[in-house]
């Protein structure tokens, strides 16, 4: 297993009410079974599965990228800069 | 303000008051034809909905390499003297500055043009988010429909 620490942003920091949740994962999991996997623990994530997208290591990743131990992660939900 | 090493472009996130004349100062250049700003600044009524203020966050490290990447995409597209990507975080009163976007080039039509690439691009991939305080005193993130590119 695999555990993760995973940064959260505007709505969904307050809708989880914190900045981070801890996740931990199976090895060889990718970008889109992660991001299933957290909204399948924390379900107030779900709404927002269509347009999430994981930044890891402060990139944004594919959907197809396996993440390693070690990545830091964090769910980018669209953005409103301007 | 402080420019990275190349001096050509000016990239920041700050919780003070963007500096508007330190910016234009920046971005002066004996290399440039033209200079073109935009300043985005927070509005106060959105349809029937007023707006009392408005707040930013953002996830800093990687804002900051978005934005620079901004840049190196504009780069490789088109002659660029300087740029300036400026972002407030924290508060913006109304009328107040929320964001700059300059860019000095040889001529006109290149300063505009990526002035414009700049601010879309910023708007739809830095991952910058908008809240609303509102004149019934509620908090209200600014939720696109989009993920973000």
């Amino acid at each position: 297993m695999l555990s993760f620490k995973v940064q959260l942003f505007s709505v969904l920091k307050s809708k989880l009410q914190t900045d981070s949740v801890d996740l931990e994962t199976p090895e060889g999991i990718s970008v889109s079974e992660f991001l299933d996997l957290a909204c399948a623990q924390y379900p107030t994530m779900e709404p927002y599965r269509r347009v999430m997208r994981l930044a890891v290591n402060q990139t944004y990743s594919e959907d197809a990228y396996i993440l390693q131990d070690g990545d830091e992660v964090a769910i980018i939900t669209p953005v409103s800069g301007g | 303000m402080v420019a990275d090493e190349s001096r050509k472009r000016l990239v920041q996130l700050s919780y003070e008051r963007i500096d508007i004349p330190a910016a234009y100062r920046f971005l002066q250049t004996p290399g440039a034809g033209g200079v073109a700003v935009f300043i985005g600044t927070a509005r106060q009524w959105t349809g029937e909905r007023e707006t009392l203020s408005l707040s930013y966050e953002s996830y800093e490290p990687m804002a900051l390499k978005e934005m620079h990447r901004l840049i190196d995409a504009a780069e490789h597209e088109w002659p660029i003297q300087r740029t300036c990507l400026l972002h407030k975080l924290g508060e913006v009163r109304l009328a107040e500055a929320s964001v700059l976007v300059g860019v000095a080039t040889v001529h006109r039509a290149e300063a505009f043009t990526v002035c414009r690439f700049l601010i879309e691009q910023l708007k739809v991939q830095v991952p910058i988010w908008k809240q609303e305080r509102l004149t019934d005193g509620l908090r209200v993130w600014v939720e696109g429909n989009h993920p973000p590119r």
